[in-house]
C-alpha cells in the first residue's frame, strides 16, 4: 500500500522538528521554517500549532520534548521491494554502488512485468565499460563542480577536443539516452554521453568560465478538433510541456505550448502526427514548416 | 463555525481525477466538474494549490476561473505530483504513538512487550502533558500489527511473551544518485521519493527530457498490479471507460504493463477468462484493484503474450475467440535526400516490430505485420514530406490516411506545384 501516513510530509516534517529540538533549537521561527521547507503551503497553520497545543503530544508548550532520539524509521517492505527491483535494472551498473542486503524482499517488479513499448531502439550502451567509466567521471565532476576533458566527433564528422564543466545529466526516456549539459564551453553546450571518447578529469589550471547556456523558448498555438479522441490524446502527448488550454466550443480547443527552440523539428513532426485533428495557428514560422512538409508530400503524390 | 477542511486526505482516489484534469487538460472551469459538489471542487482545488504552490496557475474566462497545473518537466528535478502521495491524513493518536514507539524502540536491540510499551508511553512520554492522551492496549497492539505488516517493526516470541523491536536499518548511504535517477524513471518512482524524503538532501545531478509525470498519480494501481503479477493472481478491477459514465467491474489476469514514453499513457495487458481473450486497459482508468486467487495459467498466458508482442505495434491485440491471430500488413516507402541519413537512422531506431529495407541509395521501405495497423498511423504521419508509396492490407486504414492528408492540404491551402 503506497498511500499511508508513514510516508507523509507531515510525519517527515515533525521528525525534522523533533531532531532540531533535540539539537537545541527552540525558536518557533526556526521551527516554522522547517515546516515551510518540508511540508505544504498551508501546513504552517497546522503542524506547529498542533504540537504547541498538545494535540500531538510530542513537544511541550516550551518547545522541549520528552523524546530522546532523533526520529528515524527503518525502510518499509514496500521500499525494500522497490529498491530490489531497481537493483535488477541494468542501468544501475552505471552508478557502481553496492546495494544493501535487502534480505528476503521480493522485487516489486521485474523486467518481465513491464514493457516500454515505444522507446527508440538505439539507446545508450548502459553496460559498456567505457560508457560506464565516462558516466562516473562526469557524475563526479558534476558533484564537485570540476572540469572534464574529452574527445568527440561533431555533426560534420570532425574530431573535437572539449574542456568543460558538466552541470547536469539529462536523461530522455524516449531516446533512452543521457546528454551531458555543460557550462564554460562555447562550442558544445549539450553532448550525447555515448558520443564522448577518452573522457577524463581535467586537472590543468585553465578555468571554464560561464554558466549553462540559457534555453531559448518559442511557442506554438494549435486548434484541436476533438474527433477520434484527439483532444485527450494531444493533451496527454504534450503533457510534459508548459502549456495553456482553452475550450472554444463543444468540439474545438486552443492550446498554446512553450517549447525549446532547439526542439522545433521534433515539435513539427509530433504535431504532424495528429493529422487533420490538430491545426497550427501560430506562429507563422512554425506554420510555414508544416506547410513546407505538406507541399513536398503533395508533390510526391501517393500511388 | 470551524471549517473541517484539511490539506490532508483519507482517500487518494478522490483526488486522482482532479489532479489529472488540472494537469492534463487545464481548461476546465468549476462548472465542468458538475459531477462533483461545489464544496468538494473548492476543497480539492485548495488542497492541490497547497501541495503544488507555484506550479498552479489560473486564467479567467467568460465561463469562470480555470485552474490548471502547468509544468515543463524538463526544468524540474523531482516530480511535483508525488506530493499528493504524501498527504495521507491521520489521527492525533496515530502521530503521537508513532514517534513515541520509535523513540522507545530506537535501536533493533531494544525490545518491549505491549504492556511494557504501554507503561513507558504513559509514564515517560505523556504524563507531563496537561491532559495526557490515553492509549489502551488494543490500540497499541493494532498499531504494532500495522507496523509489522509494513515491515518496520518485528514481532518475536520468547516463551509465551511477544516482544516487539524495530526492524534492522538498511544502509542506503551510497544510493543518493541511484534514488534521484530511478525515482523519476522507474515504475512507482514515488516509492524512491519516499526514501529520499528520509535522507539529508544531497547533490541532485539529473534532469529529464520527454518526461511524463502524470503517471505518478496511478502509482497505487500500478503497485497493486505488480503485486498481483508477482503472486500470479487474478484481480477484480474497476474500469472507467471514456464512453460510459459508470465504471465496469472486470475479473482479469494482469500480465504486463505497457508503458509509452511517447504518448504519456500506460496500459495493462490482461487476460479475460470470461471471454478467453487478451485485452488492454488504460491504467489511468483503472481503480479498486482487489487481489483474487492465484491462477495456475499465469506462466502459460504470459508466454502467449510474449509471442503476441512480436506483432503488436502498440497495445492492440486482434484475435478471434479461438485464439487465431488477425494480422494486417503495412508497408510504406520513403525518399531520402543525399544529406538525410538521419531519416534512415530514424526508421531503424523507430521501427519496433517492423523491418527496413534499402531499395536504392535514396529509397527505403518499411514493412510490418501487426494486429492493428491503425496504431501506426500517427508514426507514419511523421514521415509526411517523403512518403512515395504505401500499402495497407486494411484498406479502410489506408484510405483514411490518404483522406486525412487531403484534409490537411485543404486546411493549410496547400496546392500542387507543377515542376
Amino acid at each position: 500500500m503506497i498511500f499511508r501516513e508513514l510516508y507523509s510530509a507531515y510525519y517527515n516534517t515533525v521528525a525534522a522538528i523533533i531532531s532540531s529540538i533535540i539539537d537545541g533549537e527552540h525558536s518557533e521561527k526556526e521551527l516554522q521554517k522547517i515546516v515551510a521547507d518540508r511540508a505544504f503551503g498551508e501546513s504552517v497553520l497546522v503542524i506547529l500549532p498542533s504540537l504547541k497545543t498538545e494535540k500531538w503530544q510530542l513537544v511541550h508548550p516550551d518547545m522541549t520534548t520528552s523524546l530522546e532520539h532523533k526520529p528515524t524509521m527503518p525502510l518499509t517492505t514496500l521500499q525494500k521491494q522497490w529498491l530490489k527491483a531497481i537493483s535488477l535494472d541494468p542501468r544501475v551498473k552505471l552508478f557502481g554502488v553496492k546495494f544493501p542486503d535487502l534480505e528476503e524482499a521480493e522485487p516489486l517488479f521485474t523486467s518481465a512485468d513491464y514493457h516500454v513499448c515505444d522507446k527508440y531502439g538505439d539507446g545508450d550502451p548502459f553496460e559498456d565499460e567505457e560508457y560506464i567509466r565516462h558516466f562516473r567521471i562526469i557524475l563526479e565532476a558534476i558533484r564537485k563542480g570540476s572540469q572534464i576533458k574529452f574527445e568527440m566527433v561533431n555533426r560534420k564528422g570532425n574530431m573535437m577536443f572539449v574542456r568543460c564543466r558538466p552541470v547536469r545529466l539529462e536523461y530522455s526516456e524516449k531516446d533512452d539516452k543521457f546528454r551531458v549539459i555543460t557550462a564554460g564551453c562555447r562550442a558544445v553546450s549539450t553532448v550525447n554521453l555515448a558520443n564522448i571518447r577518452f573522457c577524463a578529469h581535467y586537472t590543468g589550471e585553465r578555468q571554464s568560465v560561464g554558466e549553462e547556456k540559457a534555453v531559448i523558448y518559442d511557442t506554438v498555438t494549435v486548434k484541436i478538433r476533438d474527433e477520434r479522441n484527439a483532444m485527450e490524446r494531444f493533451m496527454l502527448h504534450f503533457a510534459h510541456f508548459e502549456k495553456q488550454a482553452e475550450k472554444l466550443d463543444r468540439k474545438n480547443y486552443f492550446v498554446k505550448i512553450k517549447y525549446a527552440h532547439d526542439d522545433e523539428s521534433e515539435m513539427v513532426i509530433r504535431i504532424l502526427s495528429f493529422g487533420p485533428m490538430v491545426e497550427v495557428t501560430g506562429s507563422e514560422s512554425f506554420k510555414k514548416l508544416i506547410i513546407e512538409k505538406l507541399k513536398e508530400q503533395l508533390n510526391y503524390g501517393l500511388k | 463555525m470551524m471549517s473541517s477542511y484539511s490539506e490532508l486526505i483519507k482517500n487518494f482516489e478522490k483526488i486522482r481525477a482532479y489532479m489529472r484534469d488540472f494537469y492534463v487538460y487545464g481548461f476546465k472551469s468549476r462548472d465542468d466538474f458538475k459531477s462533483k459538489s461545489a464544496r468538494s471542487y473548492d476543497d480539492e482545488r485548495r488542497r492541490i494549490e497547497s501541495w503544488l504552490g507555484d506550479n498552479m496557475s489560473f486564467v479567467r474566462t467568460p465561463e469562470g476561473k480555470n485552474v490548471f497545473i502547468s509544468i515543463d518537466s524538463r526544468t524540474i528535478r523531482h516530480n511535483p505530483l508525488y506530493k499528493a502521495w504524501k498527504a495521507k491524513s491521520f489521527t492525533d493518536g496515530d502521530i503521537t504513538l508513532h514517534f513515541i514507539i520509535f523513540d522507545i524502540l530506537h535501536d533493533p536491540a531494544v525490545k518491549r512487550t505491549v504492556s511494557e510499551l504501554l507503561a513507558e508511553i504513559d509514564e515517560k512520554y505523556l504524563s507531563d502533558f496537561e491532559s495526557p492522551m490515553m492509549f489502551d492496549e488494543s490500540t497499541v497492539r493494532k498499531k504494532l500489527r500495522e507496523y509489522c505488516e509494513a515491515g518496520i517493526i518485528v514481532a518475536e516470541k520468547e516463551g509465551r511473551k511477544a516482544y516487539y523491536r524495530r526492524a534492522d536499518s538498511t544502509d542506503i548511504s551510497d544510493l543518493n544518485d541511484v534514488l534521484h535517477y530511478f525515482s523519476e524513471v522507474a515504475p512507482c518512482g514515488v516509492i524512491g521519493s519516499f526514501i529520499l524524503d528520509k535522507e539529508e538532501s544531497d547533490t541532485d545531478s539529473f534532469t529529464f527530457k520527454h518526461h511524463y509525470i502524470t503517471c505518478a498519480i496511478d502509482s497505487g494501481v500500478l503497485a497493486a498490479l505488480f503485486t498481483a503479477m508477482r503472486e500470479k493472481r487474478a484481480v477484480t478491477i474497476s474500469n472507467m471507460s471514456r464512453l460510459k459514465d459508470l465504471p465496469r467491474l472486470n475479473r482479469i489476469v494482469p500480465l504486463r504493463v505497457f508503458i509509452s514514453v511517447q504518448s504519456g499513457r500506460q496500459h495493462l495487458l490482461a487476460y479475460l477468462p470470461e471471454y478467453n481473450s487478451f485485452h488492454s486497459y488504460r491504467v489511468d482508468y483503472l481503480s479498486n484493484v482487489k487481489l483474487e486467487e492465484p491462477t495456475p495459467r499465469f506462466d502459460e498466458l504470459r508466454a502467449e503474450l510474449d509471442r503476441m508482442q512480436g506483432k503488436m505495434w502498440g497495445v492492440s491485440v486482434k484475435r478471434n475467440k479461438w485464439g487465431v491471430d488477425h494480422l494486417e500488413h503495412v508497408e510504406f516507402t520513403v525518399k531520402v535526400k543525399d544529406n538525410e541519413e538521419y531519416i534512415v537512422g530514424r526508421l531503424e531506431r523507430e521501427k519496433r516490430v517492423g523491418t527496413v529495407e534499402k531499395l536504392d541509395d535514396n529509397t527505403y521501405r518499411f514493412s510490418a505485420d501487426v494486429y492493428d495497423s491503425s496504431e501506426m498511423i500517427p508514426w507514419i504521419r511523421t514521415f509526411i514530406c517523403r512518403i512515395v508509396k504505401m500499402n495497407f492490407s486494411n484498406r479502410s486504414v489506408g484510405n483514411r490516411f490518404k483522406k486525412d492528408l487531403e484534409v490537411m492540404y485543404r486546411m493549410y491551402n496547400v496546392e500542387e506545384v507543377s515542376e
